[in-house]
């Protein structure tokens, strides 16, 4: 067992090790990006990889108070505009704020969360929202929605009661929820169904 | 039945050409290491061409091998993981589940192939070339193994989509993106299990044969040895 | 306590204490409103077309949704937008067929590369020292313009030249009509490993100035003299696929593949014999087997008389060519070439194959005709399983009229030779602006040739190019073309089908950086120069003028098209244009034509004394003639027969190795008449003892972080001898020694299998 932890606490502060670049003479190149830089899975410092350990994540702050609940008793279904891609492909994703606008150009213009969003569009950018349910990297899972989606599993099952709240409310999913649930359904339950 | 996933190598198409190789990389978020920790011996491959030379000049022969995780049935890689990290699917699958592996590297050392590699450190994609990365696979991080998988992802993609249809899966189907790539169509994916498939069927070859097959791990990948050569006859009438 | 927790209290201790300091999360980038929608996760495929050899592989981009950093109206952000993932063959395509080589699937590392030119560049140093300042594109065009009008007050429009890599189709087109139109010669091209003798060569035997494609899958013989036709010459992919339907497609039938050359290349690895040969004698060697079948009634002499008149003593039975006395000459045993020869004459069909370093000697365009009249011999042309050309298809700009002249795509191309004496002075008229793309002369041209002098005496030159490499840091102004991936793209093979065949594709993403695709940059600058140069170029985009090229295909020709609008949605949604049919083109072959050819002994650079060894640079497997050696996936690549990554090697025999006093890894020096250079020894039995061998592609002064300063560049030892048939570079004609300097380093792929009883067993 001891030997098990020190394996596993080298493996946690091996995620902070300087990355390691690629050797060879780099002479002057002018630069496209403004900050060259790399992409490891990596934590950029000890802070992040021990809560990273800990599975503690930040809040998700989101720049505009978006009312699922508004939406949902207007009679708009998870995935009829906003979240449609859940029943085609392995994301849901977030809408553009091109969708947004397709009603708000004339639906509560008034309102200042409303008008947040038309500033947006009228700067070119679209909504900077922070993801909230997602897996971290290293629990290395290539979830799938559509054949949830296609077995007739709920939207809150997984997610909650979306629909009474403002902006959506993390749920603490664990791989015993998912387990039990397979097994309930008789889906596959083995490592690489998900892990992979 | 549930399937049972192998690939059967013709050597006498195999032309060393390395497509496989690189095809591999890009499918599989497989980094590249730089020169200095090529050096150490540190670089990955799932998949590498191997050279047999025999003979001296000019009597040359060489012979290509391509290896790769041969998804042993007998897999003398599973016993060993302590944390079971290592182990076999149902459809015959040598499965690496990078969130139990602790990098004991006990795998490594037990197989007679050296298709398993260790991620001495964290892998580093300089800016933009992440964009190439396929969301299909993860990014290994520093202290978990990897190796072929199969491009289980794959075969995951084309399950979906079959019971999707509600159709069983077809023959042909499921390609690694070794065997996609492959000019000569020397790598043939398959199901052992359907006696009719592409690959049951060239496995049935009297050419094939297993690499190591005597150290009884079973393997599901098939060599089918190239044939011809009338190569000495050629040397003793030259002299 | 279950596993998990236990993991965790046990490693906490320590780290918790470090905590607090850390792990505010950096402000988010802006997001900008992405231009197209995509479904996160799920791929779509988009036809393109490979860039990385002139095989004109069509491929499939698999394009999913990504976040990308850009930059706009100066504010950097993120964007989601469809990004390349992967490249696969196109299945429909009838060069590539659903398959792709190691370098076509590392080609999209041309679009993600970090150090890719993002935007227009201006120099501020020195030349050479790369130091420039990012210009936007209206002042860089305008840069650009001036010079031309000055050029053009002055009516020294001839000044104007323009040197690209292979090009062919509309943006070749494009480009030598902007020349013709503004008044200067026609465009020249610069490829280190060119098959300019090959063509001259076919258009002397056959009528065609052309790649032959080769029925491979169909034959049951297959000699190739020198060429690795599975690894780096000519239609690699199709010719591979072919090879592999020729070893095992068909029940029963197992072809034989001889491969004649004194260095085992990827390709003669796989063959059933390795016959060695001395250098630049493979040409007699292909007429000594004929003279074996000539002679024995294995085949008549007229089957292949037209072609075979062309060589001397060809209607006597090749007297010169008896076995005895190309034994003498090549090396080989005069009774293995009578058993190779009957083996020819009874396994038909049969077919030769040259390329490569055979055409690379002084006698190069004899070894190619000796070549074709063999495949004469063995009644092979145009024959199902012997060799053949690839119908042409035709995309042409339509021709332009205007009150001066008609501007045309007749010009062919001026030699590089010519192009180098004009910017050196040597000839007139002198070169004011050069226009540069993606040839890179300064690495891959002998220093004899003073390409950097020459450079040096240019007053302008604008780079196109969307690297930074040995060559374009001489240029002045920078004009980065997009990626293939984010260009419209067209090509027109001219081997590995027996259809006619032209690649044609959209754009599979959009841009990630602020660049242009350089044909639509030569339409802006015709349009601002205004005149016959906008008159003869009438396109708004390179998008705009394919599909007026495209009109020119022959509808008809095709199943499936009926109107010239049904052939441009063909051709976007399959990735190009090509014939249903299978055309026999032996047909329209002329007869051979000319004055018979003499035997060419070859001829090389340095004294035998001094230099003891011939020098064969070669193709590399991963960077081809250096030109992909900035992809971190190639130079990751091992080779496959030294399984060397990151660097290059020096091959030596064992036996000459151990004479030099020379092992495995061991830094050696080469020198030539010309120069030296250092690099680690690899002992390898598959080369003859008095040749050494280097790949092409390492060796870099700069060409981006993953090459600039690795390892050597054996271009720099060739003498600058050329094939006088064409005038291509003799790039196998230079003889040199060597010498151990010491310990070196070489990077050897260090996978093997521990134990290896017999390699594979039962």
């Amino acid at each position: 067992m001891l030997l098990l932890a020190v394996a596993a606490g080298w493996r946690m502060w091996g995620t902070v090790l300087p990355p390691t670049v690629s050797e060879g003479e780099t002479p002057r190149q002018p630069s496209a990006r403004p900050t060259p830089s790399v992409f490891t899975p990596a934590h950029r410092t000890l802070g992040d990889a021990v809560e990273a350990f800990f599975g503690i994540r930040p809040e998700a702050v989101q720049p505009i108070a978006f009312s699922h609940r508004v939406h949902v008793e207007n009679d708009l279904g998870c995935t009829d505009y906003c979240h449609p891609h859940a029943t085609e492909g392995p994301q849901a994703g977030l809408p553009s704020l091109r969708t947004c606008m397709l009603c708000h150009a004339t639906i509560a213009t008034e309102h200042p969360e409303i008008q947040k969003m038309t500033a947006y569009e009228e700067r070119g950018e679209d909504v900077t929202w922070q993801r909230v349910f997602g897996f971290v990297r290293s629990a290395h899972v290539r979830f799938n929605h559509a054949p949830h989606v296609r077995a007739d599993v709920a939207c809150a099952t997984c997610h909650g009661d979306v629909g009474s709240q403002t902006v959506a409310q993390r749920l603490d999913l664990t791989m015993g929820q998912c387990i039990d649930c397979h097994e309930a359904q008789q889906a596959a339950i083995e490592c690489v169904t998900c892990h992979f | 039945m549930p399937h049972r996933w192998g690939m059967v190598v013709d050597l006498d198409r195999c032309t060393g050409c390395e497509a496989c190789v690189v095809a591999c990389r890009a499918e599989n978020n497989v980094p590249t290491v730089g020169e200095a920790e090529a050096a150490r011996g540190r670089a990955i491959h799932w998949i590498r061409v191997e050279r047999y030379v025999d003979g001296e000049f000019p009597d040359v022969r060489v012979k290509f091998l391509p290896v790769f995780c041969q998804h042993c049935d007998a897999a003398p890689c599973e016993p060993v993981c302590p944390t079971y990290a290592s182990y076999h699917t149902a459809d015959g699958l040598n499965a690496q589940v990078y969130n139990r592996c602790i990098g004991t590297r006990y795998c490594a050392n037990a197989c007679p192939y050296t298709v398993r590699f260790f991620n001495f450190f964290n892998p580093v994609w300089e800016k933009p070339l992440h964009l190439q990365l396929n969301p299909d696979v993860s990014v290994r991080e520093v202290g978990v193994m990897e190796k072929c998988t199969f491009c289980v992802q794959r075969i995951k993609a084309a399950e979906i989509a079959a019971k999707a249809e509600d159709r069983p899966l077809r023959d042909g189907e499921v390609v690694p993106a070794c065997a996609q790539a492959c000019p000569s169509r020397a790598l043939v994916f398959g199901d052992l299990n359907d006696p009719d498939s592409e690959a049951s069927r060239l496995a049935g070859s009297h050419r094939a044969t297993h690499l190591l097959g005597e150290l009884g791990t079973q393997p599901k990948v098939f060599y089918l040895q190239r044939e011809g050569g009338h190569d000495r006859q050629d040397r003793e009438g030259d002299q | 306590m279950d596993r998990r927790n236990f993991l965790k209290t046990s490693t906490v201790g320590g780290a918790a204490a470090a905590l607090s300091s850390c792990g505010h999360p950096e402000a988010p980038l802006v997001r900008f409103l992405p231009d197209e929608e995509l479904v996160p996760g799920v791929a779509t495929w988009k036809p393109s077309v490979c860039p990385g050899c002139r095989a004109g592989c069509g491929v499939l981009v698999r394009v999913m949704e990504g976040d990308a950093e850009v930059i706009r109206n100066g504010q950097h952000g993120v964007v989601r937008m469809g990004v390349a993932k992967k490249l696969e063959g196109n299945p429909e395509h009838p060069i590539s067929q659903g398959r792709l080589c190691p370098r076509g699937q590392a080609a999209i590392q041309l679009t993600y590369h970090p150090d890719r030119l993002g935007h227009p560049l201006e120099r501020v140093g020195a030349r050479g020292s790369g130091e420039y300042k990012p210009l936007d594109w209206d002042a860089a065009i305008s840069t650009l313009v001036e010079r031309l009008r000055a050029l053009d007050d002055r009516r020294a429009h001839a000044t104007l030249a323009a040197l690209t890599r292979p090009l062919r189709g509309v943006r070749r087109e494009l480009i030598a009509r902007f020349l013709q139109a503004f008044g200067a010669g026609p465009p020249s091209v610069f490829e280190l490993f060119s098959d300019d003798v090959l063509r001259r060569a076919n258009e002397r035997s056959f009528g065609r100035r052309q790649l032959p494609t080769f029925d491979l899958s169909r034959a049951r013989y297959v000699i190739s003299f020198g060429a690795d036709f599975l690894g780096t010459w000519n239609s690699p992919v199709a010719q591979s696929a072919a090879y592999g339907e020729m070893r095992q497609g068909r029940p029963g039938i197992r072809g034989t593949f001889v491969q004649v050359e004194p260095r085992m290349s990827q390709t003669g690895a796989n063959a059933d014999r390795w016959v060695p040969v001395r250098p630049g004698t493979e040409g007699v060697l292909a007429l000594g087997l004929a003279h074996v079948m000539l002679q024995r009634g294995l085949a008549s002499a007229s089957s292949g008389a037209a072609v075979g008149a062309l060589i001397d003593g060809w209607d006597a039975g090749l007297p010169a060519y008896a076995p005895e006395a190309v034994e003498r000459e090549t090396g080989v045993a005069a009774r293995r070439i009578a058993r190779l020869a009957s083996e020819l004459a009874a396994d038909r069909p049969a077919v030769a194959i040259i390329g490569g370093a055979p055409l690379a000697h002084t006698n190069g365009f004899f070894n190619a005709i000796a070549v074709n009249a063999l495949n004469a011999v063995l009644d092979s042309v145009g024959r199902p399983g012997g060799m053949r050309f690839m119908p042409e298809a035709r995309i042409t700009l339509p021709e332009v009229r205007s009150e001066t002249s008609t501007a045309s795509s007749a010009a062919r191309e001026q030699s590089f030779s010519l192009l180098r004496d004009r910017m050196r002075g040597v000839t007139g008229p002198g070169v004011e602006v050069l226009l540069l793309y993606d040839a890179n002369p300064v690495f891959a041209a002998p220093r004899a040739w003073r390409i950097r002098e020459a450079l040096a005496q240019v007053p302008f030159i604008v780079s196109f190019g969307s690297f930074l490499d040995d060559t374009s840091t001489f240029a002045d102004l920078i004009l980065p073309d997009h990626s293939f991936l984010e260009s419209w793209m067209d090509d027109a093979p001219e081997s590995g089908s027996d259809r006619a065949v032209v690649s044609v594709a959209a754009p599979a993403m959009r841009p990630l950086h602020d660049t242009r695709a350089t044909a639509d940059v030569l339409l802006e600058i015709a349009r601002q120069l205004g005149g016959r140069v906008s008159t003869a170029l009438p396109w708004h985009s390179y998008e705009d003028a394919l599909r007026a090229a495209v009109q020119s295909v022959d509808a008809g020709a095709s199943a499936d098209a009926k109107t010239s609008a049904d052939v441009w949605t063909l051709v976007q949604q399959q990735g190009g244009w090509w014939t249903e049919t299978l055309e026999s083109s032996s047909s329209e072959m002329k007869r051979a034509a000319g004055a018979s050819i003499r035997r060419a002994t070859p001829r090389f650079d340095g004294d035998e004394t001094e230099y003891p060894f011939h020098f064969l640079p070669y193709p590399s497997q991963a960077f081809l003639d250096g030109s992909l050696a900035h992809l971190p996936w190639m130079q990751e690549l091992p080779d496959v027969l030294s399984t060397a990554m990151w660097g290059t090697w020096v091959e030596i025999n064992p036996r000459t190795a151990e004479r030099l006093g020379v092992s495995q890894g061991d830094l050696v020096e080469v020198a030539s008449s010309q120069g030296r250079l250092e690099a680690p020894a690899l002992v390898s039995p598959g080369i003859a003892p008095d040749v050494v061998a280097m790949p092409v592609g390492q060796g870099h002064r700069t060409f981006t972080r993953y090459a600039s300063g690795r390892g050597a560049n054996p271009v720099a030892l060739l003498a600058p001898l050329v094939e006088p048939e064409s005038g291509t570079l003799a790039w196998a004609a230079t003889r040199v020694r060597v010498a151990r300097k010491g310990r070196g380093r070489l990077t050897l792929f260090a996978g093997g299998l521990r134990e290896r009883p017999g390699g594979v067993t039962r």
